[in-house]
């Protein structure tokens, strides 16, 4: 239910329980005053009626009296002179108006009689009126004759001894009580009892009057009480004619408490409106603020509590306003340079390539190193140089260009790409710009940038697209070690429909599409095969056998590194546990990325599976590449202390291409150190690359690391390995990585052979080589 | 020779009576009138009606006095012989009119004070009733009686007469009887008699009807 309604409802119900209460006790109280008020009178009317009956006992007892002592009558009753008795008899009784006038003697026999049709001689019996005994008052008795009743008065004849009675009497007919209830004001009524039959001879009410219906409050008086016959008078009232009055007083009630009623309703109506009406309105402005619009005032103005509500909900309005603006700074802002943020920048980019016909050019900057700058100059000059950066960028001037800085160390900047450049002419100028140091608190710091470039729509035509163009231009250039790339297609396999191609790698990875391959690890002194480092490739069920270059840079860029790693780590485990329950210990090495070791439970899965699979920890080994500490050394060397805790080998791979800090070196739980393939294969061009192996080799050792030598191609390249005092080799020149079965075969075999050249020649570090596959 | 004899008799009944001394030849005959509780019956009148042929004797009381003091007649109950003349003054200062309904004398006598003009004969036996028509409560009784022999009964209700011997029929009336007491026939000799009689009184008396 609404507001509105529910206040008008609750108020109007709450108006008419109140008036129906007062209109109930105002019924109660009416009706009671109304009962007793009936009851008073009837007690007067009682009163009166027993007067008026002794009136009329009287006045007929005077009347008697008055005949029986006439001296006259007297002597007409001496002489029983029948016909002058019964014209006194009447003449008295006219005077009076009496109805009934009897002459009897002292024993009852009627002597003359007038008004009635008694004939002389015949008995005069009326219980209790002709008793000479009784005192003179007493003389006086109802009487029913057929229908009628008489009240009745004998007065004796003495001459001077009692010898007549003379008995007049009034009759209650319907005049006498229509008389009795003009006095009283009440109505009345005669019943007769014969028997056990009662009839009601005369009354004052309508025939149909039913005395005992409730409508009537009546009073009995007992007139005649003898065993065969009784009278009784009933005095009765009606109370509907009692409660007239109070009947009119009720009508005015109900008139005015309808118009009460009405009005109630009315002015709840009104005053819900008026509540009601501001909160609609309070209701769309909080309906138009969810939406987003702050401009519009709050449109109630009120000295209330509304009033209140709708000034706090304006003040709130405009705060909201403001902190919304605070936040879309934020979101689209870099608060160090003030530069648009990632999020602007693609939304802008996206407008541009949108709106224009014209290409756009999109530039990704990659510092290099900018890392170490924060590290070891500080997070204050690491700004400085930003805000340097940010500046110089900023001096690109060209109409529509714009510069966003999308992370810590990485810029971007677009711009409509002119008719007669190229895009890596034009990163090229970009490049310039980071030919000269920068400048903080008077000390110039070099900072040196990669950058990538792409093209929209030609390499791509969203922002999210294109960056990822430039930034994959950016690894390129670093491959190569230039300082600009310009995207190409070529540099596309893994871009080609990145979101499918992770669809497939969960696919594969649901499937069993990956495969191990194991290429054997050797002792450049002992020529002992020592272990094996597991290799991934893609049974892909569409494009063949695919190798790591086709999925796991993809993976990496995506996180999606974490479930090969998981995946590989338990297959690996899995093989080397079944080769550990087969009585053969060959430690099987897995490469472990940055991800991994930056997942602080990434112990607790290794740990995990050689539980798992029951497998000797020192049968497992680890291979970190440096990219792993760098971005944050000291959690980097937390989880090797935790791996290596665990009692698996930990060892650093890619050594010599990466940034790591040899300081680190010192400190990291590693068993051994993986020198890259490009040292290994410019060993026997470049007197440089030997010099560096050796170095290395002699640190390795100073630090107590077995050295690994990758990439191995050649005899003479692992004669010269070996001679610099290398411990393992791996590489082609002993075996490409195989297949599972094709491993083992291959390890049989070359167990066989070892058996075979132990018999012959023992001692040699030199193992027949294989053929390149 | 028994005319002279017998009349010789009679005429010394006859002068016995006229002289008076006839006292020598009555009996005292006294009638013990109770009521049936036992008490006295006062003013209770006893009549005797000689049966034996008698010669008619003379009114002894040609005139009586009914007198009216404090709205009374006094006497209450009078006893006389047929033919009497009553007198009925007024003692009281306001006056009264006597008057009688009864069969054996009805008259009226006007509005009085003082003496009357004239006294009232009583020509009937029988009772009469007399009553002042201003004043119902003044009611007085005269019995009037063919016989010589009677007496009302004082305060003790034993009357006394003294009657000559021979039969008699005795007859009783008191105001409170509501019937004839049954009359007795008594035969008075030469000694005295004493007669007991019982009264059945009524709470509703009839006087007139006890006195047929």
């Amino acid at each position: 239910m609404q507001l509105r309604t529910r206040i008008a409802v609750t108020l109007f119900l709450l108006v008419a329980a109140v008036l129906a209460a007062a209109l109930t006790v105002v019924s109660i109280a009416n009706r009671r005053n109304a009962t007793r008020e009936v009851n008073r009178r009837l007690d007067i009317g009682s009163l009166v009626f027993g007067q008026a009956l002794e009136e009329n006992r009287k006045q007929l007892a005077q009347a008697a009296q008055a005949v029986a002592a006439d001296y006259a009558f007297k002597e007409a009753v001496a002489a029983r002179d029948t016909d002058t008795l019964a014209s006194a008899l009447e003449n008295a009784g006219a005077r009076i108006g009496a109805s009934l006038e009897v002459l009897t003697s002292l024993d009852g026999q009627v002597e003359a009689a007038a008004g009635t049709n008694l004939r002389p001689g015949t008995a005069f019996a009326v219980p209790g009126l002709l008793d000479p005994r009784a005192p003179g008052r007493a003389h006086s008795a109802i009487m029913v004759s057929g229908a009628r009743v008489y009240q009745l008065v004998a007065a004796r004849v003495r001459s001077p001894l009692p010898v007549a009675w003379v008995v007049m009497g009034f009759a209650l007919d319907g005049n006498s009580l229509r008389n009795l209830a003009a006095l009283t004001d009440l109505g009345i009524t005669l019943s007769v009892r014969h028997g056990a039959t009662w009839v009601r001879p005369v009354s004052t009410l309508p025939r149909s009057t039913r005395l005992r219906s409730g409508e009537y409050v009546t009073r009995d008086i007992p007139l005649l009480t003898r065993p065969e016959v009784s009278v009784v008078a009933t005095l009765s009232r009606s109370l509907d004619a009692a409660l007239a009055p109070f009947e009119r007083l009720r009508r005015v009630l109900y008139a005015i408490a309808l118009t009460s009623l009405l009005g109630s309703a009315v002015a709840a109506f009104w005053l819900a409106g008026d509540i009601t009406r501001p909160l609609r309105r309070l209701t769309a402005a909080v309906a138009r603020i969810r939406g987003g619009s702050y401009d519009a005032p709050v449109d109630v103005h009120r000295h209330d509590e509304i009033g209140l509500l709708a000034e706090g909900l304006q003040v709130m309005q405009s705060e909201v306003l403001s902190r919304d603006l605070a936040i879309r700074r934020l979101a689209y802002e870099d608060p160090l340079t003030g530069l648009m943020n990632r999020t602007a920048f693609v939304e802008a980019l996206d407008r541009a390539v949108a709106a224009a016909g014209v290409p756009q050019i999109v530039a990704v900057v990659n510092l290099d190193r900018f890392r170490r700058i924060n590290e070891h100059l500080g997070f204050a000059t690491g700004d400085a140089v930003l805000l340097g950066i940010a500046s110089r960028l900023r001096e690109l001037t060209a109409p529509s260009t714009a510069v966003a800085r999308l992370a810590a160390d990485q810029f971007a900047v677009f711009r409509p790409l002119q008719v007669d450049e190229t895009p890596l002419a034009w990163a090229g100028t970009l490049a310039s710009r980071f030919a000269e140091p920068a400048i903080v608190d008077d000390q110039p710091i070099d900072v040196s940038a990669t950058i990538g470039v792409a093209v929209a729509p030609v390499d791509a035509a969203t922002a999210e697209a294109l960056l990822r163009c430039a930034e994959l231009s950016i690894e390129h250039a670093r491959r190569r070690k230039q300082a600009v790339a310009a995207y190409s297609t070529q540099l596309a396999p893994a871009a080609r429909d990145q979101l499918s191609l992770l669809g497939e790698l969960r696919r594969a990875i649901a499937l069993d599409e990956l495969r191990l391959y194991f290429q054997p690890k050797w002792s450049l002194t002992t020529g002992r095969i020592v272990g094996a480092e597991v290799l991934l490739r893609w049974q892909h069920p569409q494009r063949g056998l695919l190798g790591p270059g086709a999925f796991l840079p993809f993976a990496e860029q995506t996180g999606f590194i974490r479930r090969i790693t998981a995946w590989t780590l338990d297959r690996a485990a899995a093989q080397a546990a079944a080769w550990q329950s087969a009585g053969r210990s060959l430690p099987l090495a897995i490469n472990v990325t940055a991800d991994d070791i930056a997942d602080a439970r990434f112990h607790l899965q290794v740990a995990e599976a050689l539980e798992r699979h029951a497998l000797m920890p020192h049968l497992l080994s680890l291979e970190v590449t440096e990219s792993g500490f760098i971005d944050d050394p000291g959690r980097a060397i937390e989880m090797l202390s935790a791996l290596a805790a665990l009692g698996v080998k930990l060892s650093i791979d890619d050594f010599g291409t990466g940034y790591s800090s040899l300081s680190h070196l010192a400190h990291m739980p590693v068993d051994e150190v993986k020198i890259d393939r490009s040292f290994v294969l410019g060993l026997e061009r470049d007197e440089q690359f030997a010099a560096v192996i050796r170095s290395a080799i002699e640190m390795g050792h100073r630090l107590g690391l077995a050295i690994v030598a990758e990439g191995i191609e050649t005899d003479s390249a692992a004669e010269a390995l070996a001679a610099m005092g290398c411990d393992v080799g791996q590489g082609y020149w002993l075996s490409a990585p195989r297949p599972l079965a094709d491993f083992e075969h291959w390890l049989r075999e070359r167990e066989a052979a070892d058996e075979a050249n132990r018999a012959a020649a023992a001692g040699s570090g030199r193992m027949p080589r294989e053929s390149r596959a | 020779m028994r005319t002279p004899a017998a009349l010789v008799a009679l005429i010394a009944t006859a002068a016995a009576y006229a002289l008076g001394c006839a006292a020598a030849q009555a009996t005292t005959v006294t009638v013990r009138v109770r009521t049936a509780a036992g008490a006295p019956a006062a003013d209770a009148v006893v009549v005797f009606e000689p049966l034996d042929r008698h010669a008619p004797v003379a009114p002894a009381h040609p005139e009586a006095v009914i007198d009216q003091i404090h709205k009374l007649f006094v006497p209450h109950v009078k006893v006389i012989r047929t033919g009497t003349a009553v007198w009925f003054p007024n003692s009281d200062r306001i006056r009264h009119q006597v008057y009688s309904f009864s069969p054996a004398k009805t008259f009226s006598l006007k509005l009085y004070a003082g003496a009357p003009k004239k006294a009232v004969v009583f020509d009937k036996p029988g009772l009469v009733v007399l009553g002042c028509n201003i004043h119902d409560s003044m009611i007085a009784f005269v019995l009037v009686v063919d016989t010589p022999y009677f007496a009302k009964a004082p305060a003790s209700g034993d009357a006394q007469l003294a009657l000559p011997a021979g039969r008699y029929r005795m007859r009783l009336w008191d105001e409170s009887l509501s019937a004839p007491v049954p009359p007795r026939t008594v035969v008075v000799g030469d000694s005295p008699l004493d007669l007991p009689v019982t009264l059945e009184l009524s709470a509703t008396p009839d006087p007139a009807a006890a006195w047929p």
